[in-house]
């Protein structure tokens, strides 16, 4: 009888683990988690984390254009509402925290827009976003 | 003195003869690399998958041929592998080898299972530490993308995060099953 009831629960919890993944938070784990991995924390020295630091862009300004703007983005091979959709989860996901509350999700015609016009100077205009991100608190 | 040698020498031939009668010495050699490495590997720092493979992978025994031989480029993981298969090289399609760390950063594709039919989402990391295995050699491309898409091209190196850039061989671990909304 006990080993009945372990087979069980095994199958039960194996049941349970086989979550299936759609929407944006597929196109998610495809485009975006191999860098920044499953839980926003990125890898230090090489990819920036999402967790408890992408809402923060929005706080600032030029920073709701920059999360749009940066090559991961705005060079995803996602169309222009997938691309928003992925972002708007983003931001629930990893900056639920941070994000301000009058914050409205992103469109795909912003989106649309916003990458026709990537970052020339990646890495300037996010420093220059950190430091004000820095100021305002 | 000379009386303790005798039976030391005793006890020790007839031991030995008795073994040689018991086993041959393929079979003793067999058990005992297989009794040192079960108790070693736990112990070695083996990169294990475990962060992001928590869904049970679908069941590849019925799987004919070469779609269910994790050591084979045919294998149905392996359909955007591009490198070594650590399951050649003292891993397994899931883990590194002793020695090596897997990458944290990886890139990510789907791959059809034969056997039920579904799109599961594959995770190939790299493990890095230890020069290229150099067996089992594997280049598959479906989801690939242009070098320009560098995170979607897989004839990048992907030892990023790693104490080490060398790259030894690659895993492809199942983290879910790809829907469409």
């Amino acid at each position: 009888m006990r080993r009945v009831v372990a087979v069980l629960v095994v199958a039960g919890a194996m049941s349970g683990a086989a979550a299936d993944v759609g929407g944006p938070a597929l196109d998610y784990a495809l485009n975006c988690q191999g860098c920044h991995r499953a839980d926003g924390a990125g890898t230090p020295g090489s990819v920036p984390a999402l967790a408890g630091s992408v809402g923060k862009f929005l706080r600032v300004p030029g920073g709701r254009e920059y999360l749009v703007r940066v090559p991961g983005v705005a060079q995803a091979p996602l169309d222009d509402a997938a691309t928003a959709a992925v972002l708007n989860w983003i931001l629930a996901r990893f900056g639920a925290g941070d994000t301000p509350a009058d914050f409205s999700p992103y469109t795909a015609a912003e989106v649309g827009g916003l990458r026709r016009n990537p970052l020339t100077d990646v890495e300037r205009v996010r420093r220059e976003l950190l430091d004000a991100i820095a100021q305002s608190k | 003195m000379r009386d303790d040698r005798r039976w030391i020498d005793r006890f020790v031939e007839t031991a030995s003869r008795q073994l040689a009668q018991r086993t041959s010495r393929r079979n003793f050699l067999t058990r005992l690399g297989s009794a040192l490495v079960g108790s070693t590997l736990p112990l070695l720092p083996v990169a294990r998958a475990a962060d992001d493979s928590r869904l049970p992978p679908p069941d590849d025994a019925a799987l004919k041929g070469n779609a269910g031989d994790p050591k084979s480029c045919d294998y149905w993981r392996h359909c955007a592998i591009d490198g070594f298969l650590c399951a050649c090289c003292g891993g397994s399609q899931n883990a590194c080898p002793p020695g090596t760390e897997m990458s944290p950063v990886t890139w990510i594709g789907t791959c059809r299972h034969p056997g039920d039919g579904k799109d599961y989402i594959i995770s190939y990391n790299d493990c890095c530490g230890q020069s290229l295995c150099l067996r089992c050699r594997c280049t598959r491309t479906e989801g690939e993308k242009p070098i320009y898409f560098t995170s979607k091209n897989n004839d990048l190196l992907w030892c990023f995060g790693t104490k080490s850039r060398a790259v030894n061989c690659s895993v492809a671990v199942v983290l879910g099953v790809a829907t469409k909304s």
